[in-house]
């Protein structure tokens, strides 16, 4: 077993490196969608054999066991080069969530199948009531007997029409005097009876949203991950890397990247005030970064981050946003045009990125959320 | 940068930081300002004791040698209690030249030991603003032509000009009594005075002459903006910092102002903001203290001036609306950093010019690779 964190960060730069521009298909290169995984079944095969499905899990449980700063040296080489993350819920969430809490006989029994994709995760989560409230949930498990009985209904659960089991947090206790307490981790299979998945199309046309509906579904008490009624603070406790990662310069960078492609092939840069628009959001991803290195300097030196990394998360979506909106800008009179616009040998899709760059200020916790945490974390507001 | 750099750094802004309150903070900027007395001669002296002055100016030439990051941690503090001395001026323009260009003249030990204050007067104008030539000339010994925007300019002192002589730029030094100059001070928001000068056939003593000259020009321009913008960086976390005071002290509708949704989130952006600018400063001096290509110091250094502008902007008047009415007034020391941040973000070339520079500069570097 080769120990990777001994490595140089340039030696394992280099290592990574090598390995996806010698193995990832060129084909899945910067997919504009999210796949589903017969789609990348073939990639995910490479990645087994080479053992690094995992690369934040412990060795011991089949993962590549990087420490932070050899995790985020992965992660950065896998977006510099348009490597698909694939169907990574099982990996990057409840993965370890059962490697922190879960019992022998579920490491066991899930942890192997999660590195196959035998089993395909998708995360239960929001509901049409718990958007930013999420501890709003009120989709509900009652114990009978051996099982849980589950009722209610999920949404924006990412890829459910491609998944096999969902991870949810659901209320067992609606008497708590906290809505945050009473609330469980929960694990279920998709595929049965009382679980019923339905797509939703969004702006973009794509159907990677599904809402999934529980009519008397029912999973084994043995599938209760953690103590019963504490799985809020369980799902927090995950959070801490992935704030950091949702913060990171490559969405912005790469579209930026994108951006002056378009821009020049369009002869855009012989007009002033786009020039002076685009120097605005390219000094915006460059200055980004600088504080982003900030922060992954303290990871790298062992220190946890404090709530003030939400800042990355901010700023980068939002001039992600700006430089998919100066994408449009330069397409002109195309610029409602579906589909990939040609000039020369380039072929850019305007409107898939303009799309592409809505959600961000949305998910993993609303840019409007955020502020909320760094006023009160950060600010002392 | 290594832990034992950053330790150093660390107690470098310890010690410029307790000088410069011990000498008064913010409420001395006010004073200076009221008295119109332009800076304090002995802050001026104090800061060259503790070896401010020379703070990059290699050990050989009587300096400390400590780099442009070093520069930049003194020039932070100087922004955060906007101290009225010229300390970018005198440090990146005029010893930056004298350490470059004429290390062994006697004027280099005096300016450093604080014993004399030279500015610099490098700048011309033309009908559209800033000139990209330097038209004033030196011919026979004489030097006929005009300046504009010199920082830091004390009455009477000399002043080193940058002239066109005939073996390329010109480095001289002209005495504060010569004769056919023309002096002229115009008043800035925060108080201080930026100077015009006019030469007629004014005698000079010449420092340097050659291709050298513009070299060591570009170098201390790029250093001068790069440090400006360290002080701008200074300037917004001292205007964060007041702004997050009051908001968390004056009560509306019977709770704090920074209990409300709208102006937490404005506050955030502000420290975002502030954030991003310190980084980004901090890691552009830091690239341009290893860098060894021009092009790459003048790159970073209008990426840090850029930055820095547009963050001091955005959170001096973002204070002063958080303030409130009493923002508007003379009375509140968030004032005094908005008419700072504006003389700042002008001297030496805004957001936008610098923006402009910055793509410019990246195309040719790219393009060069």
């Amino acid at each position: 077993m080769t120990n990777w964190n001994a490595m140089t960060d340039a030696e394992f730069r280099s290592e990574v490196r090598g390995f996806f521009e010698a193995e990832y298909p060129e084909e899945l290169r910067h997919l504009p969608h999210r796949p589903k995984f017969a789609e990348i079944a073939h990639w995910h095969v490479k990645l087994h054999a080479k053992g690094w499905v995992a690369p934040a899990w412990p060795a011991e449980f089949g993962g590549m066991g990087l420490e932070a700063a050899k995790l985020l040296i992965f992660y950065e080489e896998q977006q510099r080069y348009g490597v698909n993350r694939g169907r990574d819920m099982g990996i990057q969430m409840v993965g370890p969530l059962i490697i922190k809490f879960g019992t022998q006989d579920q490491k066991d029994y899930w942890l192997p199948r999660i590195l196959t994709c035998e089993d395909i995760w998708c995360q239960g989560y929001s509901e049409p009531g718990a958007g930013s409230d999420l501890a709003n949930l009120r989709t509900s498990a009652v114990i009978e007997g051996d099982e849980f009985v589950i009722n209610g209904q999920k949404t924006w659960t990412t890829m459910a029409h491609d998944a096999t089991h969902i991870f949810m947090l659901v209320r067992t206790d609606a008497d708590a005097p906290r809505k945050q307490q009473g609330i469980s981790f929960v694990l279920a299979s998709v595929d049965q009876p009382g679980v019923e998945v339905r797509t939703i199309t969004t702006l973009a046309g794509e159907t990677e949203f599904c809402e999934v509906f529980f009519d008397n579904a029912r999973t084994p008490r043995a599938n209760l991950v953690g103590e019963l009624n504490k799985g809020w603070s369980m799902a927090k406790a995950l959070l801490s890397f992935e704030r950091i990662f949702i913060g990171s310069p490559s969405l912005a960078q790469n579209a930026l990247g994108q951006l002056e492609t378009f821009a020049r092939g369009r002869g855009c840069f012989s007009d002033a005030a786009f020039c002076d628009s685009f120097a605005e959001v390219a000094l915006d991803v460059e200055d980004h970064a600088a504080l982003y290195s900030r922060f992954a300097d303290q990871l790298k030196r062992g220190e946890t981050l404090g709530a003030d990394v939400s800042m990355l998360k901010i700023w980068v979506t939002e001039t992600y946003q700006r430089i998919s909106e100066l994408m449009i800008e330069a397409a002109g009179p195309d610029g409602g045009t579906v589909g990939p616009l040609q000039i020369g040998n380039i072929s850019v899709d305007v409107l898939a990125s303009f799309y592409k760059a809505r959600p961000t200020t949305i998910y993993g916790g609303s840019n409007e959320i955020q502020r909320n945490i760094l006023s009160k974390a950060v600010l002392g507001l | 940068m290594t832990t034992e750099q950053e330790e150093d750094l660390r107690l470098l802004r310890d010690s410029a930081r307790t000088l410069l309150e011990r000498a008064g903070g913010t409420a001395r900027a006010r004073r200076v300002r009221d008295d119109g007395a332009g800076w304090d001669a002995d802050v001026w002296r104090d800061l060259a004791e503790a070896g401010v002055l020379g703070v990059t100016t290699p050990e050989d030439s009587g300096g400390l040698g400590m780099g442009l990051s070093a520069a930049g941690v003194i020039a932070e503090e100087v922004g955060r209690v906007i101290a009225p001395e010229p300390v970018v001026p005198s440090v990146a323009m005029a010893i930056g030249l004298m350490h470059r260009l004429c290390a062994d003249g006697p004027d280099l030990e005096r300016a450093i030991s604080g014993e004399i204050t030279l500015a610099v007067a490098w700048q011309e104008r033309d009908t559209r603003g800033v000139s990209d030539t330097i038209a004033c000339r030196l011919e026979g010994g004489a030097l006929t032509g005009s300046k504009d925007w010199v920082m830091g300019l004390a009455d009477a002192a000399p002043v080193l000009v940058i002239a066109k002589g005939s073996n390329g730029l010109a480095l001289v030094r002209v005495e504060g009594d010569a004769t056919g100059v023309t002096r002229r001070a115009v008043r800035q928001s925060d108080g201080s005075a930026l100077s015009a000068l006019d030469f007629a056939a004014t005698p000079v003593e010449v420092l340097a002459e050659g291709a050298h000259v513009a070299e060591a020009l570009g170098a201390a321009v790029a250093d001068a903006t790069a440090l400006t913008a360290a002080e701008l960086v200074g300037l917004s976390a001292a205007a964060l910092d007041l702004t997050l005071e009051y908001i968390k002290t004056r009560e509306q509708f019977d709770k704090p102002i920074g209990s409300f949704q709208v102006i937490q989130h404005r506050a955030v952006d502000m420290k975002i903001m502030q954030e991003v600018a310190e980084a980004a400063v901090r890691e552009a001096l830091g690239t341009m203290e290893s860098a060894t290509s021009p092009l790459t110091r003048i790159r970073q250094a209008s990426r840090a001036k850029a930055r820095a502008c547009t963050a001091a902007q955005k959170i001096t008047r973002e204070a002063i609306q958080l303030h409130g009415a009493v923002g508007y007034t003379d009375e509140f020391d968030v004032g005094l950093l908005l008419n700072r941040a504006l003389v700042l973000s002008a001297w030496l070339g805004d957001a936008k010019y610098h923006r402009r520079r910055w793509l410019e500069a990246r195309d040719t570097e790219e393009a060069g690779k």
